[in-house]
């Protein structure tokens, strides 16, 4: 079992091996990605610029230390700030939290630790990181990863309720569950979100379909147990609806704007979280 | 119940049979368990239906095997018994009597008898009582009236052992008819011998209730009966009961403590009861027999104790002369030639008659005293052996008791005044117990006394000379012999005292006579070894009780008198188990007797081999169930794992000890763990150098690391593999056990004492070498070796030397041109050979002591980690050489001056002339090619 330490030393060292994310120069500046500055007055902590005082502006916003040195006011100008806000979800279901074979990570191990990877890394670049339906809301600074990661651990949340502004919203399960309710279940955070990631994670076997013989398949989290006598007739017609299944869930992201990323637990764990970054980036690059 | 032969101790249980077509409709109903799989993936497959739902059935073998096991658990549960002999259809009579011999002559098949004996209450009811008769009298046997419920009645047989005397039916059967027992049935468990008692017994028993007979003679030998010593050997006589068969058997001849010495066969004949199996032994492994036995036989019958009294002649020894010189007295020779196989005993005749021993030995007495004349005579004639030397007094005055007249003076043969020339051995009659002995050609006889002629002479002769007179003449008398040798038991006469001949004349001379060993009638021997029912030696049971010396020959062994050995005032005396016994098979048994057959006396209880079986079937089918399930591949998994695990960690607890043993410097010897020795036993088994303590800390660790790097050097280059070096004081520790002893000197030396150098002159004079190092080397204009006699006052110094160019040193092992040490070029002292001439050379010619001021330790001293610890004038370069000097130095010590061998010449001179270009003599390694060379370019060469 994964312990909290261990997905964090995971998921720094996946981060670490990764490039920057918000050294994407073009997509930073027009998705406002991070706290950076965005080179024009607004609201923010930093200096701007002094500007000549107009009949609009309210007299207390006169900067009189620097009026003082000439005849004319100045209003002091602050440079605008926004930090973008990244929101994490993991599927609480057992069947996601499984693993088909003991030296495997189950996927929900697997998708928190790409997750808390791509949490890390944009946190370094001042984003805001969160858990959606978590405990706690999303949060700037270092302890941001600390905070995702716990959330991470701990939060069982079902729910997929849209935050309050909007976010970039990363929503990881195995998808098995029919796709009109999936489609229903995040209609409202796609009206919602403009953007999000829809991360499928699945285990090898479920690809595989090891099984022939008498068979008592159980699904895990539920009581549902189906017995085939011969399983290996079964196998076709799995493997049929499995690929269906992929077909319909990608169409789902496509048409929600999101972007769709499939990853494998028996793949490397870099290699699913430089796809996810890389559908990341490439919201920024759209947007 | 019954069935056939099989019974059923608890045959409701059948019933479960019944059972058995249920069991198989409810396991053919019942399919194997499904496989267990989690796939969460599931709901991919809502709305898929197997095209196919064949209900998987139990495989038909699987079936079987369960049903198999089934029927087995009930079977074994009705307890069957497989009993051909058992007693079918009894009506619960009443009690059963088991009559069991339980004497030495069951022991052989002993275990059959038993489990015949366990067949008893097969058969019969539950309640039914069993009473045991054993045949075999002790004192606290089982009580006939005694009854056995049938556990403790199975347990009791079970523990019933053979006892190792004989039966006594009679005594059996009074004891049963005093108990008064009413037996429904009798089974008689017997030995089948004996028949004459055997019969009575029998038809007593049949009286009583319906008998049945189950006989188990021996099938092999019965028993060792006899046993006949001869001068050279050992007859043992077997016998056996069944004579229908010829067969072949082993005896062993034993030592006490159970080596074999010998072994011979013993073969029967058809028919033929009795058979010998003789052992021709020499006389020193025949004293150290202790017993016979019949190979591979458990039976004390089939052991013959042979006691130190039959084992050996008992000797009585009178001389007529007493001599200062033991060497020359005629004592001495018998003494010597008969001591190995006989006890001798000395004394007057009178006593020594009454010992009644089996020869007396008389050296040249000429008249036996007349008042004695009578009882030795008397002696004789019961069957003594009188055997007599002649000698001058002989030869002056004889008497009546020799086998023939004798003239009155000796013959001289071969003096100065004679023609003759002393004669050899003519050889032995073929009656003579002599003959077949054969004469050495170098006895020569050289005074002799003479027999008168007479027709009767050459009858009485038992050896001649060469010229046909007689050397040993031998009469009956009575019963007993008498022997007179016509030369003297000394060598004054003769060398016959000399030869081995004189050894087995003696002993065959003895032979004749055959006292009987009843030399303490009044002695009590205790038991000290007795033999148990399987016949194996013990020490005596609380039992035995002590039996005297008359009774020998007389007692029969029985529980107070168990055969075995017997510890008395003249050794070890035996009671053996089967005296002269003749075993005879019974063959008529009572008409009303039923015998059973060797199948039938025997049962075999099914139930647990039955119920084993089931439940092995059941975990058979438990492992195949599982299989089926796929339990297994998982299972295996982990175990593999697991398996891994342990290997991987237990290799990676073993990779860094072993990598850091590579690391260490660890000599033989030098591991602490091993058990501390005592420094001078340590030194002894492990090579090692040493250095003699100065008393300056500082120069001993120099020493020290010094020797350390020469010991590790050596270690590493050469097969001189030292152990680590030893400190050692010169005044207290043994110092002889190393090869070379180093003593480097401090700045400031102290003076040795007087002890100190005199036990380092000692060792030195012993072959051991003085290394001593001045250390003054790099003293600016001082010679270094001021002051050295200061130190070493008196100590022992040969004559010293500059050490030569071509000296061994210089390429013991490698090849030098200089000794450099700490300092280069400085002298290197050494024992000059040219002074001292080769006689005077000891040791292979290896100096004595070696002076030197170049501070080589220094050179040498190494760390812990192997680093070189002082700077040296030549840098790492001079190092080396000075290392190589070191391993010189040592190969030099040990092996003295063998590189001067003529053997490396060749090679040493190509390298030489190689490096100078002095020759271009042809690369052979042939050392005849040497002898081409002129002889000016060998160094010395040793012989």
């Amino acid at each position: 079992m994964t312990t909290l330490a261990t997905l964090r030393a995971e998921a720094e060292l996946l981060a670490r091996q990764l490039p920057d994310l918000s050294l994407q120069a073009e997509a930073a500046d027009l998705v406002h990605p991070g706290a950076a500055g965005r080179k024009r007055a607004g609201s923010g902590e930093q200096f701007w610029q002094y500007r000549h005082y107009a009949q609009t502006d309210a007299a207390d916003r006169i900067d009189w230390r620097r009026s003082a040195r000439s005849d004319d006011y100045f209003v002091r100008e602050t440079e605008l700030e926004t930090a973008r806000t990244l929101l994490f979800w993991a599927d609480p279901n057992a069947g996601f939290d499984w693993r088909g074979d003991e030296d495997r990570p189950s996927k929900m191990e697997r998708a928190h630790v790409l997750m808390l990877a791509l949490g890390i890394l944009s946190s370094k670049n001042g984003e805001r990181i969160g858990v959606l339906n978590g405990p706690r809301p999303a949060a700037l600074g270092k302890t941001a990863p600390n905070r995702l990661a716990e959330d991470l651990f701990e939060s069982r949340s079902d729910s997929l309720n849209p935050p309050k502004s909007t976010a970039l919203a990363i929503v990881a399960s195995d998808y098995y569950d029919p796709i009109p309710d999936w489609r229903a279940r995040l209609a409202p955070l796609a009206a919602k979100c403009r953007h999000g990631v829809l991360l499928c994670v699945s285990d090898p076997i479920e690809h595989a379909f090891p099984y022939s013989g008498r068979t008592k398949f159980s699904r895990p989290g539920s009581v549902t147990e189906r017995l085939f006598g011969r399983a290996e007739q079964v196998r076709e017609d799995y493997l049929a609806r499995l690929e269906a299944q992929r077909a319909e869930l990608s169409a789902l992201a496509i048409q929600m704007g999101w972007a769709l990323v499939t990853h494998r637990t028996d793949e490397d764990a870099l290699r699913g979280a430089a796809t996810l970054l890389q559908a990341l980036e490439q919201f920024g690059g759209k947007a | 119940m019954t069935l056939g032969p099989l019974l059923f101790g608890a045959p409701l249980a059948l019933i479960g049979l019944i059972a058995l077509p249920i069991i198989w409709f409810v396991l053919r109903a019942t399919p194997p368990r499904p496989k267990d799989a989690e796939l969460p993936s599931l709901r991919l497959l809502d709305g898929i239906e197997p095209k196919e739902e064949t209900p998987d059935k139990t495989p038909w073998w699987l079936l079987l095997l369960r049903l198999t096991a089934a029927a087995l658990a009930i079977l074994g549960l009705s307890l069957p018994l497989y009993a051909p002999g058992a007693q079918s259809g009894t009506d619960a009579s009443g009690p059963v009597l088991i009559v069991i011999d339980d004497g030495w002559t069951s022991a052989e098949r002993w275990s059959e008898i038993r489990s015949a004996a366990l067949t008893a209450l097969d058969g019969e009811d539950r309640d039914t009582p069993a009473h045991i008769l054993l045949t075999a009298p002790r004192n606290l046997n089982v009580d006939p009236s005694e009854p056995f419920a049938r556990s403790d009645f199975d347990a009791r047989i079970r523990s019933l052992e053979p006892q190792a005397w004989r039966i006594d039916r009679d005594e059996a059967l009074n004891r049963l008819n005093a108990s008064g027992l009413q037996p429904a049935r009798i089974l008689y468990v017997t030995d089948g011998l004996d028949p004459e008692t055997a019969t009575l017994f029998t038809r007593a028993l049949a009286v009583k209730a319906p008998l049945s007979i189950y006989a188990a003679p021996p099938r092999g030998p019965v028993a060792i009966t006899a046993l006949q010593a001869s001068a050279d050997g050992v007859a043992v006589t077997v016998r056996r009961a069944d004579d229908r068969e010829p067969s072949g058997h082993f005896v062993s001849a034993l030592t006490l403590d159970g080596s074999a010495l010998a072994t011979s066969e013993a073969i029967f004949a058809a028919n033929e009861k009795e058979t010998v199996a003789t052992f021709s032994l020499p006389p020193a492994a025949l004293s150290r027999i202790a017993r016979f036995q019949v190979t591979g036989s458990a039976s004390p019958g089939t052991v013959w104790l042979w006691d130190s009294a039959e084992r050996s002649r008992r000797i009585g020894l009178v001389s007529g002369d007493s001599t200062a010189q033991p060497l020359l007295s005629d004592m001495h020779y018998i003494r010597r030639a008969l001591e190995p196989f006989a006890s001798i005993s000395e004394g007057n005749l009178i006593t020594l008659i009454a010992d009644n021993p089996d020869a007396i030995i008389l050296t040249d007495i000429g008249q036996i005293d007349p008042s004695v004349r009578d009882a030795v005579t008397e002696w004789v004639e019961d069957g003594g052996a009188l055997i007599r030397f002649a000698g001058p007094r002989m030869a002056s005055a004889g008497d009546t008791l020799v086998p023939a007249p004798l003239r009155r003076a000796s013959r001289s043969i071969g003096g100065a005044l004679t023609w003759e020339t002393p004669q050899t051995l003519g050889g032995f009659p073929e009656t003579s117990p002599f003959a077949g002995l054969s004469p050495p050609e170098d006895i020569r006889v050289r005074q002799q006394v003479l027999a008168r002629p007479s027709a009767e002479l050459a009858r009485r002769t038992w050896a001649r000379l060469a010229d046909g007179s007689p050397l040993v003449t031998a009469d009956q008398r009575g019963q007993g012999t008498l022997i007179l040798f016509h030369v003297t038991a000394g060598p004054d006469w003769s060398d016959l005292p000399y030869s081995g001949l004189f050894v087995d004349m003696l002993r065959r001379s003895i032979a004749a006579g055959k006292g009987e060993a009843v030399a303490d009638a009044e002695g009590l021997y205790t038991p000290l070894l007795t033999l148990n029912g399987r016949g194996q030696l013990e020490p005596a049971s609380a039992g035995a009780t002590p039996l005297r010396a008359s009774d020998f020959g007389v007692t029969e062994p029985s529980e107070i008198h168990p055969p075995g050995l017997y510890q008395g005032p003249s050794g070890t005396r035996a009671l053996n188990t089967a005296v002269d016994d003749r075993p005879v098979l019974t063959e008529d048994w009572p008409a009303s007797a039923t015998l059973l057959g060797e199948a039938q006396a025997q049962s075999l209880r099914l139930a647990g081999p039955l119920l084993a079986i089931a439940g092995l079937i059941l975990v058979v089918d438990l492992l195949i169930a599982l299989a089926i399930a796929g339990q297994f591949n998982r299972r295996r998994q982990s175990i593999a794992a697991a398996a891994m695990v342990t290997i991987t960690s237990y290799a990676m607890l073993q990779t860094p000890a072993a990598e850091a043993q590579s690391f260490r410097f660890d000599p033989p010897g030098g591991n602490t763990e091993q058990e501390v020795l005592p420094k001078d036993v340590d030194a002894a088994l492990n090579m090692r150098l040493a250095y003699i303590e100065t008393g300056d800390a500082s120069t001993d660790r120099r020493t020290r690391e010094g020797l350390n790097g020469v010991t590790l050097t050596l270690f590493r280059r050469t097969s001189v593999e030292p152990a680590e070096p030893h400190a050692v004081n010169a005044e207290t520790d043994a110092l002889d056990v190393y090869p070379i002893l180093f003593l480097s000197l401090p700045d400031t030396p102290q003076r040795l004492s007087e002890t100190a150098i005199a036990r380092l002159n000692a060792y030195m004079r012993g072959g051991g070498t003085l290394f001593i190092d001045t250390r003054a080397g790099g003293t600016i204009g001082q010679s270094g070796f001021d002051g050295l006699s200061d130190i070493l006052p008196g100590l022992d110094t040969p004559q010293l030397q500059p050490t030569p160019k071509d000296h061994v040193l210089s390429k013991s092992f490698y090849l030098l041109s200089s000794f450099p040490g700490r300092y280069s070029a400085r002298p290197l002292w050494i024992e000059a050979t040219s002074s001292t001439n080769r006689s005077e050379r000891r040791g292979d010619g290896v100096s004595r002591l070696l002076v030197t001021d170049a501070d080589y330790v220094s050179a040498w001293a190494i760390d812990d980690r192997g680093r070189a610890l002082y700077s040296v004038d030549g840098g790492d370069e001079q190092r080396e050489m000075a290392l190589r000097f070191g391993v010189n130095l040592i190969m030099y010590v040990l092996t003295g001056n063998y590189k001067e061998d003529q053997v490396h010449i060749p090679a040493l001179l190509e390298r030489l002339g190689e490096e100078g270009g002095v020759g271009d003599f042809e690369r052979d390694s042939d050392p005849r090619s040497l002898d081409a060379l002129p002889p000016t370019g060998l160094p010395e060469i040793d012989q």
